[in-house]
């Protein structure tokens, strides 16, 4: 067999899969439909690494903090700069006063020449929000008039909301207080920490759950119009070719396909890039230039697809014997064998036991084995589930006229149905097993911090503990606040430098120390030790009773060997009183003394940092505007925090918050492509459910029939998926050295999830049913 | 109830346009019952068109089709459907068998639609398997059947109902000329015995032969044969 002769023969393939008329069209079509989505996705994911480190890299250029104990000190190189971060309703707003103390200031990233005071430079889409009237609250904190836009080159994204605004008279704080004085812009600790074990293995994970579906839709769309391809060789065989060279021409007519869907794919990336700039997910948003897809690995995509597209074809072919008669008989299909299937999901498993227990050791898991178990855990999906179809199908009896239509159709050809659900089954096993792995080991990312949101849903810090009076009456009188309580805190210890043991004072009138702990009677000018059975560690007990002898003196703001503490002395009494801390305190890790004003030293009060607590009225729409503004009025360098009752890793939040883009991306394409599939189908099938609805079948018996064909195996295949899914899930939290727990409610969400997304599909697969069921559909002319 | 001539089926000045083509232009047709009436004529002059007009699967642009006394043309989707289920019986050219199905429940599965409980239709269909000579092939899917065979399974299949109408729309079109004669001879030789009128679609003389009356249809428009003896 020369190569020329193989040429020609794919080549013909080719031609046959852009010739042939309206019928000839639509079928490659729809496959470079179907393939072009799996093709967008790829590129997009091979795009992915370039995104994140463009944004690792715009965020470390401009980076404003150090981790200097002392301030550096003024000169002309300087700069002063003030975090005002803040949020408006659900955006996150990046926001910082600047003031250059020389000429040779740093200028931040994207930034040509410093505000001057009383005006500001925004991002595009900040000055966009502000000028659009809508945030009006909004631009009542920011009263600066806009002088300038931000360029990209300090922005995470175009639709990310940014400010520089000028300032004077700022005063720098050391230790990562919200005012610094720096002498560059970047991170002074560029991160080179080794990755955290378990989250490595979490972003592998979930990079071969989510692209595992990818691939097998890519798979399913290369076989559509199998049938009519195999009618057309027949008639091929007719004229003389051989077996082998059918085979090459549906390799090449594959082959076609998957080029027309990589060039279709590639124009989806780029039309997808293009509006990447102007949307935002998951409050994330991405320059177009970010996209650009790796080179070698947008090179082993367009390798790999029309290779997988020709090997799929081959491989279907194997039961087809195409004869030259134009009869097409499906070679009597041996009957489906488990033990090779089941020892997919085995090897996946004896991949992955020498690394259980790993996530405690902290020691790297070997990537490849992650993702070669992985892999065969969620090919097992797909090898057992045409087994189980056909099982399951073998076993049904006939009942309904619809559900006899649909049982004799799967028993026909479980594969077929099988095929068509394996991307959802795989999808929604790999969801589950994150799932569960997430849930699992959400406690080593997750602090728990005590706090009850119910009684404050905000916090401030102030810059300044002279600020908490006026701040405190100024939001209680502020529109929707139910309630302010003002405190100030600084540390106490033993000695006047180098204490061993730390607590905390507390500075409060009676009211507001009542929010911490059930005060006895008090008055101005009463010192309390707080306690309480339920908190604090072993450690705060030996602490407290290190620091709270009656009768001796404490320090307050006690002095280190580099940090210049006020060691102000403050008298232990004899008698201390003691108030139990309230179970729902506002500072519910707080051990130390509760101290009304009176009984403060007055030289002690530079050491305080004040705090103000916000109870508000939440059903008031833009209550926390509200409560932002006046703080911002009263200390634009305020740091407002939401109370919650947990914090959360942040790395561990942009990785479920990736898995949550990427699952619904897919999702997306699985929908779409499933659509694809079934009208593909029903396209194949059109003149003879013609001829059915001739002879007075109802549409609604052939519509409950195409629901009933979807729906057995898709339940099948979210059983398989559950089972498969839970062990995986199982296996990872084993490697992770976290219980392993099943969450039923996450279980069957995930599932019933799949199932929407296949009855959504059948559902819209309905009317193109009723369309291509029309008699007419029998006509030929 | 039938007309006074007899005729049990009659279409008067059928139109049908597809777009910009009129398959009909102003066609008439009428058969009595047991009669066998060939529709013949050139491909694309509108045969096919006329028997989808006349069977109720295709509602005419004008003119009016009488079937036992009923205008079709104003009867709903719905009620044209139930016509078709309960009275009129269909053979395609290439069967049209359902590929899943065994032959004797795709016999069967006319009877189903009517509701007839599935081991019931099975019995009467085998009953026309047995008179159309496949009755040994009821276990069998139409894939592993002959064309000739499968063809007889679509006849078994468009009798089993005992309609009162047959239409058959080039019901030999695929077969050789052996099995096609047995494929005419079983159809028409059941449909007298239960006094249904055939409607055969063809454009074989040979195939016409097997019928009392030809009409021609040509651009659209049809006319009546005079048999030569």
């Amino acid at each position: 067999m020369s190569a020329r002769q193989y040429a020609r023969d794919l080549g013909m393939g080719a031609r046959f899969a852009v010739t042939g008329g309206r019928e000839g069209w639509v079928r490659t079509a729809l496959t470079a439909v179907g393939v072009g989505m799996g093709v967008a996705l790829l590129l997009l994911t091979t795009a992915l690494p370039g995104v994140v480190s463009a944004r690792h890299a715009v965020e470390e250029a401009r980076a404003d903090y150090t981790f200097a104990v002392h301030p550096l000190p003024k000169g002309d190189d300087t700069l002063l700069l003030a975090d005002t971060g803040t949020w408006w309703r659900t955006k996150s707003v990046r926001g910082r006063l600047l003031e250059p103390e020389g000429p040779k200031a740093p200028l931040p990233p994207g930034v040509d020449r410093f505000p001057a005071k009383g005006e500001m430079l925004v991002s595009p889409a900040l000055g966009e929000l502000l000028a659009s009237g809508d945030a009006q609250l909004l631009r009542e904190r920011l009263p600066y008039r806009i002088t300038g836009t931000i360029g990209a080159k300090g922005l995470l994204g175009p639709r990310e909301l940014v400010y520089y605004a000028g300032a004077e008279g700022l005063k720098p704080k050391a230790g990562g207080a919200r005012t610094e004085r720096l002498r560059t812009f970047g991170d002074p600790q560029p991160d080179t920490a080794q990755a955290d074990p378990v989250l490595l293995m979490m972003v592998l994970v979930v990079f071969v759950v989510l692209l595992m579906p990818v691939a097998v839709f890519i798979a399913a769309a290369v076989r559509f119009g199998g049938e009519r391809r195999d009618r057309r060789l027949a008639a091929l065989r007719l004229v003389g070719a051989d077996g082998r060279t059918t085979r090459r021409i549906a390799a090449g007519e594959a082959l076609a396909g998957s080029l027309i869907g990589l060039v279709v794919g590639a124009g989806l990336f780029l039309a997808g890039r293009r509006i990447a700039g102007s949307v935002t997910v998951m409050g994330e948003s991405f320059y177009p230039a970010y996209l650009d897809p790796s080179p070698l690995l947008a090179l082993l995509v367009a390798l790999a697809v029309p290779a997988c597209a020709v090997l799929v074809t081959l491989l279907a072919m194997r039961g087809v014997v195409i004869e030259p008669l134009g009869v097409v008989r499906t070679a009597v299909p041996a009957r489906r064998r488990l033990w090779w299937r089941l020892l997919l999901p085995l090897a996946g498993l004896a991949l992955l036991y020498p690394m259980f227990g790993q996530g405690h050791s902290g020691g790297d898991f070997n990537q490849y084995l992650v993702i070669a178990g992985v892999l065969l855990f969620l090919i097992g999906v797909t090898a057992l589930l045409p087994w189980l179809v056909e099982r399951a199908v073998a076993r049904l009896d006939p009942g309904p006229l619809s559900w006899h239509l649909a049982v004799r159709r799967l028993q026909l050809s479980s594969g077929t149905a099988a095929r068509t659900v394996n991307g959802v089954a795989v999808a929604v096993a790999g969801a589950i097993a994150l799932q569960m792995l997430f849930a699992g080991v959400q406690g080593q990312y997750e602090k728990n911090t005590g706090k009850d949101p119910s009684r404050a849903q905000l916090e401030i810090a102030l810059s300044d503990h002279s600020r908490v009076g006026p701040a405190a009456a100024a939001i209680a009188r502020t529109k929707g606040v139910r309630a302010s309580v003002g405190l100030a805190t600084a540390s106490l210890g033993e000695k006047p430098r180098d204490a061993d043991a730390a607590l905390d004072v507390i500075v409060g009138d009676c009211a507001s120390l009542r929010e911490l702990a059930h005060l006895p009677s008090c008055r101005d000018g009463d010192t309390f030790a707080l306690a309480g059975p339920e908190y604090g560690t072993e450690f705060d007990r030996a602490s407290r009773d290190a620091v709270l002898r009656p009768g001796h003196d404490a320090y307050i703001d006690p002095g280190y060997a580099d940090v210049q503490g006020l060691s102000v002395p403050v008298a232990v009494p004899e008698h201390l009183r003691w108030a139990t801390a309230r179970g729902d305190s506002l500072m519910p890790r707080a051990n130390g003394l509760l101290v009304t004003p009176a009984a403060l030293p007055k030289a002690a009060e530079p050491a305080l940092s004040g705090e103000v607590f916000v109870r508000m009225d939440q059903a008031l729409p833009d209550v926390q505007e509200y409560v932002r503004n006046t703080a911002a009025r009263v200390d634009p360098v305020a740091d407002i925090m939401a109370v919650t009752p947990t914090e959360t890793s942040a790395r561990y939040t942009s990785l479920r918050t990736g898995m949550l883009i990427g699952a619904s991306c897919v999702l997306m394409l699985i929908g779409a492509s499933l659509l694809v599939s079934q009208l593909e189908q029903l396209r194949e099938r059109r003149k003879l459910l013609s001829a059915l609805v001739a002879f007075g079948t109802r549409r609604r018996t052939l519509g409950l029939s195409v629901l009933w064909q979807s729906a057995l195996p898709i339940t099948l295949g979210l059983l398989l998926a559950a089972a498969v899914g839970m062990g995986l899930g199982a296996v990872l939290l084993r490697m992770s050295a976290a219980e392993v727990t099943v969450v039923w409610p996450d279980v069957l969400a995930l599932t019933g999830v799949g199932a929407g997304v296949v009855l959504a599909v059948t559902l819209l697969t309905l009317p193109p049913l009723l369309r291509m069921t029309r008699p007419d559909g029998l006509r030929t002319e | 109830m039938t007309p006074p001539d007899g005729s049990l089926l009659v279409a008067r000045d059928l139109r049908k346009s597809y777009g910009p083509t009129a398959a009909l232009d102003g066609a008439a047709f009428s058969v009595h019952p047991g009669e066998v009436v060939a529709v013949m004529g050139p491909s694309g002059s509108g045969k096919s068109t006329l028997l989808h007009c006349l069977a109720g699967i295709v509602r005419p642009d004008s003119g009016s089709i009488t079937y036992a006394g009923r205008e079709l043309t104003t009867l709903s989707d719905s009620e044209r459907s139930a016509l078709r289920r309960g009275e009129f019986g269909f053979v395609f050219q290439f069967g049209q068998l359902v590929p899943e199905l065994t032959c004797v429940e795709n016999v069967a599965l006319p009877l189903r639609l009517n509701g007839t409980p599935r081991k019931e239709a099975e019995r009467a269909a085998l009953t026309w398997m047995e008179r159309l000579e496949v009755d040994d092939l009821r276990r069998k899917r139409p894939g592993e059947v002959s064309g000739g065979q499968g063809q007889r399974v679509a006849v078994a299949r468009a009798l089993v109902t005992g309609p009162r109408v047959v239409f058959a729309d080039e019901p030999t079109g695929a077969l050789d000329s052996l099995n096609g004669e047995r494929v005419m001879e079983l159809l028409t030789d059941a449909a007298r015995s239960t006094d249904a009128a055939v409607v055969l679609v063809t454009h074989e003389a040979r195939v016409a032969a097997w019928s009392d009356r030809e009409i021609v249809v040509r651009d659209g428009r049809s006319r009546d044969m005079e048999r030569s003896a």
